[in-house]
């Protein structure tokens, strides 16, 4: 990556309880929709980064680039920026309102998962979706060989088979509701009813990227592997409130925190946790892998699998489920259930343990929670990041 | 290596708080050992937190499930399950997942199958609509204990972790959540519930608010853990620290300072064996988090235990009550 081009624009997210919030974001081109969270920028450690921002909203926007020093705007070191009176309005060079344009440019020295979100009026523009997130290559990287596949470089211990990007916010509908109509909005009253990864709510975030009704929210949250990959999951918290994230199916290791190797010298400081507490502006890269209890059908369960008619399996309507203990196998499903198991694959949820967070305005399943799906087989081409 | 065999039955029940005020819960009741027709009879008689689970590594636990229904709420016919929280490498058909695999409904019996290989403290809980079962009552503690307590040279001493610097004499849950009592009113009265509104004003500690947190006699049978914690000059004592609230908290004890070595059922050791266990005057954690503090009891005395959170520290509104109790060393 040397040059990206971002607009940022307005635009209107989809929620699953069938509300259509009025949002600002960012997108990858001049004709294309704003998205939450905004293009991910993938660059590599040591290499120039330029991003020109062109602003079509009404009001003035900047970008800052967490963990990056010495970042230009505008061809000389970007500074913050003080209204007439003296007063902070943003944190970095703004692009001007209605067509302004700014150049920011910065060489990442380390790799690892960062964020870039406007500087300008940040209460109110990051919650209305002017985020996103950086991912920064190791100087080494090379997929095509697995020692140089990693998140920190040759020799760090964080060689992954397959990689997942969370970016974590919050929506208060009434802070877009105001911000659409122009009318004041008392930003210390902020109180979400909709929690997202990657922009979405529970289940869409289980829907794949790029879905036709999800414009202004392509990237999916779908974790997908096979038993004993290395996946790198990489949370950033985008938003302004803490989520304690909990994935079901095992425990993760996080080996890197806001772009930093968790090592110090020989020391290792890595650690393995079942719930970690992502921060707002906070990152975690984390290696998760499910190898499962070696049960197959030539080494049954030690219970047995009552019948399942007596058993209460999808009754939302539908299930993950395969119908069987066993990976890869399929067996019963209740008639008028609709199980969405593809190839008897595994299902473990992922979610906030502030269960508040995992409805949709009050409303169980939704908001910040996803699946990781083990299946017996997988594409290779499943889990890499663009 | 034994077989551990518990039964649990889901239903409902009450909670009392020190101000007099009476809460309806959901939650677990001990049915191990009870005899099939006596179970009927226990039946809203959910207790919070719910039974201990406890097993040693390498133990196979076989936890029947049996969903009792809800006597006060009788139109109420959800389904059950148990999440034990952080179990690794879980099927999904024992990880209580009611949209991953299945739930138990009403009258029907599910047994669960554990393993344990990670010694550390853990939590079980409903995972059916969850944002309503858990802050209905439907959770508890969860300890697996350690193989080397069974190696010869260390028989009758009590570890933490496969780590002798995690010895200790007496251990103690410190079991947090919050009650949002206009949200168990609602389900109580058969009325929804916007779950985004959720707004405790009750802060327990092992299911009680203080002073109710500071007895221990038989006043408060389905609120059985007390929150009080004994110990002797020099003994060290481990608190098992378990947050199953939605909320963030911040415990600390005045004068004594703890020393944390296992976060998640995790001993901090890196992955070399370096010693990663730190001290804290405060423990600062969130819902689905648990840590394991040990601390050596310091001179005769009272040592209050307490949310640093302060609005925390009261019952609805009134200092002081909530998320306090004390260590008393004599």
């Amino acid at each position: 990556m040397a040059t990206v081009d971002l607009w940022a624009k307005e635009g209107y997210l989809s929620t699953p309880d069938g509300n259509s919030i009025y949002f600002w974001g960012f997108a990858a081109a001049a004709d294309a929709p704003a998205q939450l969270p905004g293009p991910l920028l993938l660059a590599r450690a040591g290499e120039r980064v330029t991003v020109n921002l062109t602003n079509l909203l009404a009001v003035p926007v900047s970008l800052v680039f967490s963990g990056q020093g010495r970042i230009e705007a505008g061809g000389g070191p970007a500074r913050p920026q003080y209204d007439p009176d003296g007063r902070l309005f943003s944190f970095t060079d703004v692009a001007a309102p209605d067509g302004g344009t700014m150049s920011y440019s910065f060489t990442p020295a380390f790799p690892g998962t960062f964020l870039y979100h406007s500087g300008a009026n940040p209460p109110v523009q990051v919650p209305m979706g002017l985020y996103g997130a950086l991912v920064v290559r190791p100087a080494d990287y090379d997929p095509a060989l697995p020692a140089y596949k990693t998140a920190y470089g040759f020799g760090t211990g964080t060689e992954f088979d397959r990689e997942y990007l969370l970016v974590t916010g919050e929506i208060d509908p009434e802070l877009h509701r105001a911000t659409a109509a122009g009318t004041p909005y008392p930003i210390h009253r902020f109180k979400p009813r909709y929690w997202t990864l990657n922009g979405r709510c529970a289940p869409d975030t289980m829907l794949p990227d790029g879905v036709a009704h999800l414009p202004h929210q392509p990237r999916g949250a779908m974790i997908m592997a096979q038993p004993g990959e290395r996946v790198l999951l990489r949370y950033a918290g985008a938003g302004v409130d803490s989520h304690p994230l909990h994935p079901h199916g095992n425990h993760t290791r996080i080996v890197g925190l806001d772009g930093r190797l968790l090592q110090n010298g020989t020391a290792d400081l890595s650690y393995k946790r079942f719930t970690v507490l992502v921060n707002p502006g906070q990152t975690y890269d984390q290696i998760f892998q499910w190898s499962g209890l070696g049960f197959t059908p030539e080494n049954p369960i030690p219970t047995v699998l009552p019948n399942i008619r007596n058993l209460a399996v999808g009754e939302a309507g539908w299930t993950m489920w395969s119908g069987s203990p066993y990976l890869g196998r399929k067996g019963d499903i209740p008639v008028g259930v609709v199980s969405y198991n593809e190839a008897g694959e595994y299902h473990f949820m992922l979610h906030s343990h502030e269960e508040v967070k995992i409805t949709n305005w009050g409303e169980f399943p939704g908001g910040m929670m996803t699946m990781i799906a083990i299946f017996s087989s997988l594409d290779p081409g499943v889990g890499v990041l663009t | 290596m034994a077989i551990v065999a518990r039964r649990f039955g889901a239903t409902d029940g009450r909670v009392r708080t020190p101000d007099g005020g009476e809460h309806y819960i959901f939650g677990f009741v001990d049915l191990t050992g009870v005899p099939e027709e006596e179970i009927f009879a226990r039946r809203g008689r959910a207790q919070l937190p719910g039974p201990l689970l406890e097993a040693d590594e390498g133990d196979e636990v076989f936890l029947t499930l049996t969903n009792l229904g809800m006597p006060t709420r009788p139109d109420l016919d959800d389904s059950h399950t148990i999440h034990w929280h952080g179990f690794p490498n879980q099927i999904p058909l024992w990880d209580g997942v009611p949209e991953a695999s299945l739930s138990v409904p009403v009258g029907r019996d599910f047994v669960y199958y554990y393993r344990p290989r990670d010694p550390g403290t853990y939590m079980y809980h409903c995972h059916f609509e969850p944002v309503e079962h858990i802050q209905m009552g439907m959770v508890g503690p969860l300890i697996v204990r350690p193989a080397l307590e069974k190696r010869p040279e260390f028989a009758g001493r009590r570890f933490a972790y496969n780590d002798p610097t995690t010895e200790y004499d007496r251990e103690y849950l410190v079991f947090v959540t919050e009650l949002d009592a206009d949200a168990h009113a609602a389900v109580a009265g058969v009325q929804g519930f916007d779950w985004t509104e959720y707004r405790p004003e009750y802060w327990l500690l092992n299911g009680r608010s203080y002073p109710d947190t500071v007895r221990s006699g038989p006043e408060l049978p389905r609120q059985p853990y007390s929150g009080l914690i004994f110990a002797s000059p020099g003994e060290k004592v481990l608190l098992r620290c378990v947050n199953l609230g939605y909320q963030q908290h911040s415990l600390t004890i005045l004068g004594i300072t703890l020393r944390v070595v296992g976060v998640d059922a995790q001993p901090l050791r890196g992955k070399n064996g370096e010693d990663l266990s730190y001290y804290k005057n405060t423990l600062y954690f969130a819902g689905g988090q648990t840590m394991d503090v040990i601390f050596t009891a310091p001179e005769p005395g009272v040592y209050p235990l307490f949310n640093r959170n302060y609005h925390k520290n009261t019952n609805a509104g009134r200092t002081f009550g909530g998320m306090v109790s004390e260590v008393r060393v004599e």
